[in-house]
């Protein structure tokens, strides 16, 4: 069998180019959105996913990390009393203003007051003991070290933060967040940073590490059930990861904001890649309809046009995956959050597939008014 | 009709309507045609040879009267059934070649016969001997950019040819050609006819292709005016053309 919609695609590409192109581009699209946002998803989650405790203590309710309300200091107790926590330590969160050089005006700041023993649990795949160290000294802080340029300072450098002079002693990576800047302290430096004298020694959280080999959901069930009247609701570290992706996805409206991109770029690369195809199929009517006296069955025709669309599909998929690969790459070189997996990708080319092969049957339709009779005039 | 005829059409009759006005193109016109012969079908431009040919091929249902082609009468055919009785008996040639830019001429002859079943190899050997027939057996690998118009002519016949079929339908097939590849396109035609019994249709409104023919019918008014048979026994010459001859 001539392999007729091959031979046609790639002897003449330039009239196949701008549907597989807009079909990269379609893929492009997706994949750097999702990418984004599934970045944005680990940087909501950031606190939970770069400390190593097992379970999170909270204000009952508490959907993520900002929205965390003190609880009562007994919640300590009420942690240790479990058998398999072997570990319980209470972790500041408060917003601060951030007053660096004159000409930078003010910062907005989340300010993470951490025990900063060797052994500590808040970030400690984010900053290792030697820098966590650090943080004894009074007044010290360590931010993220894509934020530098941000604050205006480098290592080493100083400024007010919420009406106290702080000093940037080391930067570390892996912190970014969302919508502001993480500042990481001692817990004394942060309850001296605590503008709401009320609350100056309540935590917002406390965080647990387990006994080796403990079943966090069975203890967090056994912690919940030995106190029936607590002012505190304890989470998995998996469940508080969970909650945070959820609430951004859900109650900020970005998850809206990603099903509409979808859908925009969906709708406006099958028009783009249906179009060229038509163009394309139109081109060729006449040979398509000489085919068709000769016998070939109309059948046969379509597939040749689904065929076509399904080149343009796998080539624009491939080109659009290099694409995304380097813009990924220079993203990571920036560090933009981007992060995405197999399923991700996936998906990605699954839909962009669908692209194709929507706009393949949109112009199978070109077909619909082959008339050989036409060629005899 | 006592006989039976490779291809016979009986009162056809066919009008187009365009808005309010309707053209009557074939008025009850009745033909009978046999195998081994070249029919040429004159007749000024709009006197509906088209429409006739169209008709013949069941690519185009008269409004009154039958054609029967091969002893199957084509107006108690399906849709899909005339696509397979064409598949598998008729070939095609008209005015403009309609080839496949991105194929060769021994693709482009093979394409149809995939359509058929015939495996890869088999085509291939069909369309070289029908590419060979044509006298293209040295441009066998030309794509149509790359070729005359009586070239791309030749492929387009040697395409219909190695379909092997009983019936061959062609349109003004020399109408787009000079003289010299006009007389090299109609004799191969009447080669067809005679070397492979095929019934081979031709309709033209150019009179220099007479000499060529078996059998002259003239039309006009939907109806036939003249119906000349040629006594010529003579096997019109090969294509041996000059720009091939060493
Ligand atoms: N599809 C059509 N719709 C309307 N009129 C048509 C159509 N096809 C042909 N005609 C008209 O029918 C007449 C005969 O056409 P045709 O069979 O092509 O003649 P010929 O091939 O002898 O030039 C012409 O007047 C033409 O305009
Ligand atoms: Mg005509």
């Amino acid at each position: 069998m001539v392999a007729l919609a091959r031979k046609t695609l790639f002897y003449e590409w330039r009239k196949f180019l701008p549907a597989a192109l807009a079909v990269a581009f379609s893929g492009l699209l997706l994949l750097m959105q999702a990418a984004l946002m599934f970045g944005i998803f680990d940087s909501a989650s950031v606190y939970v996913n770069t400390s190593t405790a097992d379970l999170w203590a909270g204000y009952p309710g508490t959907q993520t990390i900002e929205l965390g309300r003190p609880i009562p200091r007994d919640t300590e107790m009420s942690l240790r009393m479990d058998p398999d926590v072997v570990r319980v330590e209470p972790f500041h969160w408060i917003d601060g203003d951030w007053r660096g050089p004159a000409d930078r005006g003010s910062v907005s700041v989340f300010i993470s007051g951490i025990d900063a023993s060797a052994d500590g649990l808040m970030f400690a795949q984010a900053i290792p003991a030697e820098m966590r160290r650090k943080l004894f000294e009074p007044d010290s802080v360590i931010v993220d070290q894509a934020d530098l340029p941000k604050l205006g300072l480098a290592i080493g450098g100083s400024a007010i933060l919420n009406g106290h002079r702080v000093k940037i002693v080391a930067a570390c990576s892996g912190l970014r967040a969302l919508g502001g800047v993480n500042i990481v302290t001692s817990l004394a430096t942060a309850r001296r940073l605590n503008s709401d004298s009320t609350d100056r020694d309540k935590v917002a959280y406390y965080v647990v590490k387990l006994r080796p080999g403990a079943n966090p959901d069975q203890v967090r069930d056994r912690i919940e059930k030995a106190w029936p009247g607590r002012r505190f609701t304890v989470w998995t570290k998996a469940e508080f990861a969970h909650t945070a992706a959820t609430y951004w996805m859900f109650e900020t409206g970005a998850g809206l904001g990603f099903v509409f991109f979808t859908f925009v770029v969906f709708i406006v690369g099958t028009v783009i890649t249906s179009q060229t195809l038509v163009a394309a199929v139109a081109s060729h009517v006449r040979e398509y309809a000489m085919l068709n006296a000769l016998g070939a069955g109309r059948g046969a025709l379509r597939r040749v046009v689904l065929e076509q669309a399904l080149w343009v599909g796998g080539i624009g998929v491939i080109v659009g995956a290099i694409v995304s690969a380097l813009l990924m790459l220079l993203a990571r070189s920036q560090s933009v959050p981007t992060a995405f997996d197999a399923t991700a990708a996936s998906a990605c080319v699954v839909l962009v597939l669908t692209i194709a092969l929507v706009s393949g049957v949109m112009a199978v339709r070109a077909l619909s008014h082959l008339e050989p009779a036409n060629l005899l005039r | 009709m006592a006989t039976t005829h490779a291809l016979a059409a009986d009162g056809i009759a066919k009008a187009y309507s365009t808005g309010k006005i309707q053209t009557r193109v074939l008025d009850g016109l009745s033909i009978a045609l046999e195998e081994r012969e070249l029919a040429l079908v004159l007749g000024p431009s709009g006197s509906g040879k088209s429409t006739l040919l169209a008709i013949l091929s069941g690519l185009l249902r008269p409004d009154r009267g039958h054609v029967v082609a091969l002893g199957e009468e084509l107006g108690k055919m399906s849709p899909p059934q005339l696509e397979r009785f064409r598949l598998h008996h008729t070939g095609f040639v008209f005015q403009g070649f309609n080839l496949f830019p991105a194929l060769t001429a021994v693709e482009q002859v093979m394409l149809p016969l995939g359509y058929m079943g015939i495996d890869t190899r088999n085509a291939q050997n069909r369309a070289l001997a029908a590419l060979e027939e044509v006298g293209l057996g040295s441009r066998v690998h030309l794509r149509p950019l790359e070729m005359s118009g009586g070239e791309k002519q030749r492929v387009a016949i040697a395409r219909a040819l190695a379909k092997k079929p009983q019936l061959l339908f062609a349109d003004e097939p020399t109408s787009a050609l000079d003289s010299v590849n006009g007389k090299i396109v109609i004799d191969s035609l009447h080669r067809i006819a005679r070397v492979f019994g095929a019934t081979v249709v031709c309709v033209s409104h150019d009179h220099r292709l007479a000499a060529s023919a078996d059998r002259v019918i003239t039309i006009a008014d939907g109806l036939i005016l003249s119906d000349i048979v040629r006594s010529n026994d003579a096997l019109p010459p090969s294509v041996t053309l000059p720009e091939l001859s060493t």
